[in-house]
């Protein structure tokens, strides 16, 4: 492979590449606003600026400048190279790039980022970006210099409402045009532009238009500094106290690969932020995967239930493993696609290994629409998942015929949602009905007895994408309330009922289940 | 006079066979804080000791570990309480070591003259307490007024007297008060008038000299291999010091002198202290004459430095410069650094290890006192049980250093 040089270390790249790209692939990071891996080219922040050296032989492109003089007091003529934005230079074999070590390069940072803080206003104790801001890391990296300004500066629009999610404040905005990017680009909705030039210029909303496409969020994210601010996270959280785990968004069936940033002081998760995978997602996710971090405190189950009266996980497991018992051969299972393998391995095993329920069935959350770029219409993270466990598990709708027909008069379900009205009314018609659930929903309501269930932050769990990528999800957070993983509560229930189900870790379901599948198809 | 026990048979009269197991400590007030000696005696005398220290544990390297190198200073301060104003030096000096940075000149003055301050009220403290367990109160009244006077100057300077947390990265907290060196050069005098009347008071006791002399003797290849160093190693002859082993700060730019011992007993270690603080006041009186009376006292360098409120309120530049160090912490460039200086008990020494993070990756220390009172075993076998008492004050254990 051919490489290049830069600041003396070789760099291997390929055909078509930028410096900047290439750097970033071999984890080189050379300092940018504006340029991002999954966007187009802009060029206009200049902190990429690089110096190349001249090919053999031939002489450096030197331009003539004045430089101020502080001990004589005065300009002095002198050269300096041209030096190009490592963004949008294209790479050649052999080339040699300066970028740290040359004066010249460090000069212009500075110079640039002192540029970029003339009239920024001193917002780091009230704005959301501190902490993780661009700004702030160059200053200290790049320039380090106190203000030689001290003229008012240039004031903008503050609190600008651009949409639903986005809140603009133009005085901290850098103008790198990341947000006007992703909204052509990325969601196909050119929705923002750049108003006005030089120290007036700031981002605007078409006229008769707001901000309101699919991945809004995404501007917020790309965001170098805190001029787009978020009004789902504004205010609620200072980033520095935040942790991250590695987690999949589970609100379609594309299994976007996210970071859940949650404070552990409250245990309370506080926002998505998209992980990048080249395979899934690339860089991005969608506003409606980025709130969906909101069902994992809202409309929860946190108590178990008896014929709708809360009561401890012991009495509402003995009358579930009472209820359970009286079903003979008439027993179902109900999988859930909104679940993790784990859970519905554990479901599985227990359902068909242990209490001979012979009828399996799948339920999930409602189709909804496709956006084409990212989310899907199944709003479930793990049908396939699902479906590998158990391919012969039928839709949840078909449960009505069974129960007329008198195959099924009880249920051992997971989940909370059902996808269509119709299932309901045939609930009602199972005479036990047995429901690990996270949230509020049909299942829980019809059953008898509710065990709660913790959801995808409280438990490690594997999802497989509708593409058939299997990913995990890290736990982010201890289970809420009386909450347990669902795979735990089935193996309580099994022993309850007398089965050897004590598993301790997820994988030794996994091994159960895999037996139990062959069983079941052989 | 008849015996009293006449009429008693010879039998009866045995001594025991077994030695007697004593505990002392670790709440004893001859133990200075929290360390267990279990001793086997036979009669009087100690036939064997089991010197236990870890009764004091604070994981003071464990918290170093969790907060930003700058919160590292209030632990230091409490590692040998009596000379805090030597661990902030050692601390500072070893950041400032891998950072690639040096304080300016006039800071390097002011911390040599506070250092020998602490190192004075350090000395006096120990002999003063070390008299005062041997019965002689008086010596110890005095010494204290003259360790209260050393105080006074580091209230006024620091604003605290006994946990100052006045070092910082690249400077001290604040430059020096306007009657700094007027007041140091009065409370010297004074002190050295203290130690002149101790001296004629003590040294002509037959009592007090009785109790030191040929007690506790170490030699010198013992101190050495017990990894003594401070006064405790001079005592017994072996001239090593830091400051001119190894000159830091502007140690190499004073004359002073490094007084040893002849014995290596308890008196030489009394003598060695007196003759130390001494030895200080020369170094104090020449670092306030060449300590300018203006000028910076603290390195220039965004990555350390807080910048003045001012800027901190009005400019963007001064916000972040506040916000990156006190949110993320001064970042210390990833590495490994053993830094020593000469603390009140000898070579406090720093291993630090820097992932590149604002937060110490690793803060071990190596506290004089803890290699010096693991010796105590070997100075006080053979000896009489109330030998112990002079024996255990002239090694100046300081509990919060010996912290394990």
């Amino acid at each position: 492979m051919s490489t290049f040089k830069l600041d003396g270390r070789e760099i291997p790249f390929e055909k078509g590449d930028t410096i900047i790209r290439a750097a970033h692939r071999a984890g080189v990071d050379v300092p940018h606003y504006c340029w991002h891996p999954g966007l187009s080219v802009a060029a206009n922040c200049r902190m990429c600026l690089v110096e190349v050296a001249p090919p053999a032989g031939r002489p450096a492109l030197m331009l003539d400048v004045l430089r101020w003089d502080s001990a004589k007091n005065e300009y002095v003529a002198e050269k300096k190279p041209k030096l190009v934005p490592a963004c949008q230079q294209g790479v050649a074999d052999g080339m040699d790039v300066l970028s740290q070590t040359s004066e010249h390069v460090k000069r212009a940072r500075a110079a640039v980022q002192e540029l970029l803080l003339l009239n920024h206003p001193v917002d780091c104790p009230i704005c959301d970006q501190a902490g993780e801001c661009r700004l702030q890391d160059y200053w200290l990296e790049h320039q380090g210099t106190k203000k030689r300004m001290h003229d008012e500066p240039v004031h903008k629009p503050k609190g600008q409402i651009f949409g639903p999610t986005i809140v603009y404040d133009a005085e901290r905005c850098i103008v790198c045009t990341r947000c006007v990017r992703v909204s052509e680009e990325l969601a196909g909705d050119p929705v923002l532009s750049v108003s006005e030039r030089g120290n007036l210029n700031e981002i605007v909303v078409s006229p008769g238009r707001q901000l309101d496409h699919n991945y809004t969020l995404m501007t917020e994210h790309v965001c170098p500094v805190g001029a787009l601010t978020s009004s789902d996270f504004r205010f609620k959280a200072r980033v520095w106290f935040l942790r991250s785990v590695r987690s999949v968004c589970v609100g379609c069936s594309k299994g976007c690969n996210s970071y859940t940033d949650f404070d552990p002081r409250s245990l309370q998760v506080h926002r998505y932020r998209p992980r990048d995978n080249a395979n899934v997602n690339k860089y991005w996710m969608c506003d409606v995967g980025m709130l969906d971090y909101r069902r994992i405190h809202e409309g929860r189950i946190l108590e178990a239930r008896t014929s709708g009266e809360s009561t401890t996980r012991e009495s509402a497991l003995t009358r579930a493993a009472a209820l359970l018992a009286g079903a003979g051969g008439k027993l179902a299972i109900v999988l859930s696609a909104e679940h993790s393998n784990e859970d519905n391995a554990a479901l599985f095993t227990l359902g068909t290994k242990y209490l001979g329920a012979l009828a399996v069935f799948y339920t999930g959350r409602p189709q909804g629409k496709a956006d084409g770029i990212l989310l899907e219409s199944d709003r479930n993270p793990n049908t396939t998942g699902v479906l590998s466990i158990c391919p012969t598990a039928k839709p949840i709708a078909e449960l009505g015929q069974a129960v007329a027909a008198g195959q099924v008069a009880f249920a051992l379900a997971l989940g909370s949602a059902v996808p269509d009205d119709a299932t309901a009314s045939a609930l009602s018609g199972l005479q036990g009905l047995v429901v690990a659930a996270t949230h509020e929903g049909t299942l829980p309501q019809a059953a008898h007895v509710v065990l709660a269930a913790s959801s995808w932050a409280e438990a490690a769990g594997t999802f497989i994408n509708s593409a058939g990528i299997e990913q995990v999800s890290e736990r982010a957070i201890p289970p809420l309330g009386e909450s347990s993983p669902a795979w735990k509560l089935f193996a309580q229930l099994g022993q309850k009922l007398g089965h050897p189900t004590g598993w301790k870790r997820p994988e030794q379901i996994q091994a159960n289940a895999s037996s139990a599948a062959s069983e079941v198809s052989a | 006079m008849e015996p009293i026990d006449v009429e008693l048979s010879e039998a009866e009269l045995e001594l025991p066979e077994e030695p007697m197991l004593l505990n002392v400590g670790p709440s004893h007030p001859a133990m200075h804080g929290t360390v267990r000696c279990v001793m086997e005696l036979s009669g009087e005398l100690i036939h064997r000791v089991d010197v236990q220290v870890g009764y004091l544990h604070r994981g003071f390297e464990k918290m170093c570990e969790r907060g930003t190198w700058a919160q590292v200073f209030p632990y230091v301060d409490r590692c040998n309480y009596v000379s805090p104003m030597l661990n902030n030096v050692g601390f500072a000096l070893a950041c400032e070591k891998m950072l690639g940075i040096e304080v300016p000149e006039r800071c390097q003055w002011y911390r040599m003259a506070l250092g020998e301050l602490a190192r004075i009220s350090d000395h006096l403290t120990c002999d003063g307490a070390m008299a005062m367990e041997l019965g002689a109160f008086t010596p110890f009244l005095w010494m204290i007024k003259g360790r209260e006077m050393i105080w006074d100057i580091m209230e006024e300077e620091t604003g605290a007297r006994l946990t100052h947390s006045f070092g910082r990265v690249g400077g001290m907290a604040a430059p020096p008060t306007k009657g700094f060196k007027e007041q140091s050069l009065a409370v010297v005098e004074h002190i050295l008038s203290i130690v002149s009347e101790v001296e004629k008071l003590m040294f002509g006791n037959r009592i007090f000299l009785d109790r030191l002399e040929d007690v506790g003797v170490v030699s010198a290849e013992n101190a050495i291999s017990l990894g003594w160093t401070g006064p405790c190693l001079r005592a017994s002859g072996v001239a090593y010091d830091v400051r001119k082993a190894a000159p830091y700060l502007k140690y190499d730019e004073v004359e002073f002198d490094v007084p040893v011992g002849e014995k290596g007993d308890c008196l030489d270690r009394f003598i060695i202290r007196l003759e130390e603080l001494k030895q200080s006041v020369r170094i104090i009186r020449q670092s306030l004459a060449r300590m300018a009376d203006s000028g910076p006292i603290n390195v220039v360098d965004p990555r350390v430095m807080l910048p003045p409120k001012e800027e901190v309120y009005n400019t963007i530049e001064g916000t972040i410069q506040h916000f990156k160090i006190v949110m993320e912490g001064l970042k210390i460039p990833a590495g490994e650094v053993y830094s020593y200086t000469e603390a009140g008990n000898g070579e406090l020494g720093f291993y630090l290890v820097s992932d590149g993070s604002g937060t110490p990756y690793r803060v071990r220390i190596r506290p004089p006192c803890y290699y010096i009172t693991g010796g105590l075993e070997h100075v006080i076998t053979g000896q009489m049980m109330a030998d112990v008492v002079p024996c255990f004050g002239s090694l100046n254990m300081i509990g919060g250093e010996c912290d394990r």
